[in-house]
């Protein structure tokens, strides 16, 4: 294989000084971003988890070139969630009172089922900017900031990715940094560790208003240009969180040592800090248009959560204009060390014992995932559109150390959900 | 030119399109008559019957001499604006008449940028020795009429002489322009289609000149540095670049490289297609 030099620099530094030249950008095909126009695209999502969670979640991006190579971009995501979500507590032969997080309220679990908190519902909006600007003719810099507020949370992130091409374009280099600061501001206030969750209309064990938490992310990535149809990306990302990473709705319960009745329910408690350690690999192919995408993740953390995430994508090209995107994605994680289903009557710690930990949500857990999706979609095309639909699947073993009524319980439910998502852009 | 040149202007306006195609049109005409080897009253013409003589020539000139000698040094020699005087020998016109090797050999120490004196605005040209502008004017009249339309209206347009195109942004309501590119034993038709949103397109290769002998083709692209047809080049050569001018250098360089036309693209990070 002969080695040629590319000739671009010297090439456009010779016909630069060739007055009578006209210059545009030799813009990719599809790229439609002319000049002094937005683009807009829009996408819609539904998501359903069975008997849970509802979502509609609405996003609008624009972009604008403002000049060959700088872009600026705006997005606006609007979350309506309303449901039930699993608190925490475990099922029980008998119905169960609980209070809502206000304390203002309670509702009652029927015998025999998941405790849901059925005050589950939000709206979220979020708005981020973004702006790539070449500050060489290899060098890229991407600045973004987020701002993202729902009733109860607030959070704004500042971020930095400096890419760098090398080896004639077919390298790429990246480093980038984001720093975010969240605030919590909990209905009825934070609650105290450990602290036992009381009827409604009395006074929880709260221990102030709101809180907070910082969050670092640094990613170092390289992307490899493998052949004129394929390459490679390699990403190696490191995320340390500090302040409340506890969910001031979860609780845990607390059950009678003989009967493994429930007999009191506990406000949880996570560590002030977690630092995390991903390694990411996707590999792009295209066959003659049709595009293959495999990528895998794996994480660990301090927590003791350690995942992998296998992802498969196959653009299949139906014809000119539209195509057919099957999707499947695995996922497993292993339990964080401080998971526990319940507490048997005599293990819990004290209440105020911030330097204990535990928490009851299903989400830091041990489980695997399954998505698999199909999506539908035109292009090449003056609008173009699809349409995706997935199915999700969440299941975890039975923890091994139920006993009494427990034993009888399912205490890991399966979760499952649909999603459909719309995009079009005008 | 020598070839079908059309001007596409996306507008309801007649009066703007006659307009801005005459303004096409007139700067296609201008640099023909300026620089075509064929016109008996020109600075070629002049150049051509200096007798060794220093030359000065205008601003316009002195910039395509210098680019003529920025693509001889990138190419090692091998884009040699002295190699026009080949056609002598060389006459691409379908036929089988081949010159000998000692015929092209004789040709050899008729050719050779670096024989010439160019130190602007003064050229000097030795004797028995040509210079032809062929080998990009007509990429450069593409981009010199894009200019000009372009200084008089912000409508979308594409320029196309002969094969070699510009466009400067895609019509309203489409994503991009949609050029055919033809197919070598089907002229005229229409083999695959390059979307182009804004840039220069250009093309290199025998579709329409060539010689053939004994069921071997020569293509029209000749090496200066041995006055013979790069052999086993591809029979086309598209590229697709910021300016016509580069596209055309690159498609020209592509076909120079005869079988490692592939690989010379390539490493270009530009958007071609090639046909064997």
């Amino acid at each position: 294989m002969k080695n040629f030099k590319n000739l671009s620099v010297a090439l456009a530094g010779a016909t630069a000084c060739l007055s009578g030249v006209a210059n545009v950008s030799a813009a990719e095909t599809l790229d439609k971003n002319d000049f002094g126009n937005w683009d807009i695209k829009s996408a819609i999502l539904f998501y359903n988890e069975s008997d849970r969670v509802q979502a509609i979640e609405p996003v609008i991006t624009a972009t604008k070139q403002i000049d060959t190579d700088e872009f600026l971009s705006f997005k606006l995501v609007v979350d309506s969630l309303t449901g039930a979500s699993a608190s925490g507590a475990v099922p029980s032969t008998e119905a169960q009172t609980f209070s809502t997080p206000s304390g203002n309220d309670s509702y009652t679990t029927p015998a025999n089922e998941t405790p849901l908190d059925p005050t589950f519902f939000d709206t979220r909006y979020a708005l981020s900017a973004s702006w790539v600007k070449p500050i060489s003719r290899f060098t890229k810099l991407t600045l973004g900031s987020n701002f993202s507020n729902e009733f109860d949370y607030l959070s704004l992130s500042s971020s930095a990715l400096l890419a760098h091409d090398i080896n004639n374009r077919n390298t790429t280099l990246s480093i980038g940094v984001s720093a975010a600061f969240d605030t919590i501001d909990t209905v009825g206030g934070i609650p105290v560790a450990f602290g036992r969750q009381l009827p409604e209309g009395q006074e929880q064990p709260r221990q102030g208003e709101e809180d907070d938490k910082a969050v670092i992310d640094v990613v170092l990535g390289v992307t490899q240009v493998l052949s004129k149809d394929s390459l490679l990306v390699f990403n190696y990302s490191f995320s340390q969180a500090d302040g409340y990473l506890t969910d001031p709705y979860k609780v845990i319960s607390v059950v009678d040592a003989a009967s493994a009745k429930p007999i009191e329910t506990l406000y949880e408690n996570r560590p002030d800090n977690r630092t995390k350690h991903a390694v990411y690999t996707q590999y792009k192919r295209n066959f003659s248009g049709n595009i293959l995408d495999a990528s895998y993740r794996y994480s660990t953390d301090d927590f003791g959560i350690d995942s992998n995430t296998v992802d498969l994508r196959f653009k299949y090209r139906l014809n000119e204009q539209s195509f057919l995107k099957p999707h499947i994605r695995f996922y497993s994680q292993s339990e964080a060390d401080f998971y526990t289903p319940f507490f048997v009557d005599g293990s819990q710690p004290l209440a105020n014992n911030s330097s204990s930990f535990a928490t009851a949500d299903y989400r830091l857990g041990e489980f695997t995932s399954t998505t698999i999706g199909l999506e539908y979609g035109r292009d090449n095309v003056r609008r173009p559109w699809s349409v995706a639909l997935e199915y999700y699947v969440q299941s975890g073993d039975e923890p091994d150390n139920t006993f009494g009524q427990l034993a009888n319980q399912e205490l890991y439910p399966d979760v499952d959900a649909v999603m459909l998502r719309i995009n079009f852009d005008y | 030119m020598a070839s079908p040149c059309e001007v596409l202007i996306d507008t309801f306006d007649e009066t703007l399109a006659k307009q801005l195609t005459s303004i096409a049109a007139e700067e296609a005409w201008r640099i023909e008559n300026k620089f075509s080897r064929y016109n008996n009253s020109n600075i070629i013409h002049h150049i051509h019957t200096a007798q060794g003589e220093p030359v000065e020539v205008d601003d316009e000139f002195c910039e395509l001499l210098n680019f003529a000698d920025q693509c001889y040094k990138l190419s090692d020699g091998l884009f040699d604006i002295t190699s026009g005087i080949l056609r002598e020998i060389w006459k691409f016109d379908g036929s089988s008449n081949i010159p000998s090797r000692k015929q092209a050999k004789a040709y050899l120490k008729r050719i050779g940028w670096d024989e010439v004196r160019w130190q602007a605005p003064f050229l000097t040209l030795p004797k028995g020795m040509e210079i032809d502008l062929g080998g990009f004017g007509k990429e450069y009249a593409v981009d010199s009429a894009a200019k000009n339309v372009a200084d008089q209206s912000s409508a979308a347009f594409l320029i196309n002489f002969g094969g070699d195109i510009y466009a400067n942004k895609p019509p309203k309501e489409q994503d991009s322009w949609r050029i055919g590119l033809e197919k070598n034993d089907a002229l005229g038709k229409a083999n695959s289609i390059l979307e182009l949103a804004s840039g220069a397109v250009a093309t290199s290769g025998d579709t329409r000149r060539y010689l053939e002998k004994s069921g071997i083709r020569f293509p029209h692209v000749l090496n200066p540095k041995t006055a013979w047809p790069v052999m086993r080049a591809p029979s086309s050569v598209t590229v697709v670049a910021d300016n016509c001018t580069s596209a055309g250098f690159l498609a020209t360089m592509a076909m120079l490289k005869g079988k490692h036309a592939d690989e010379f693209l390539a490493a270009q990070n530009v958007r071609y297609s090639l046909q064997t």
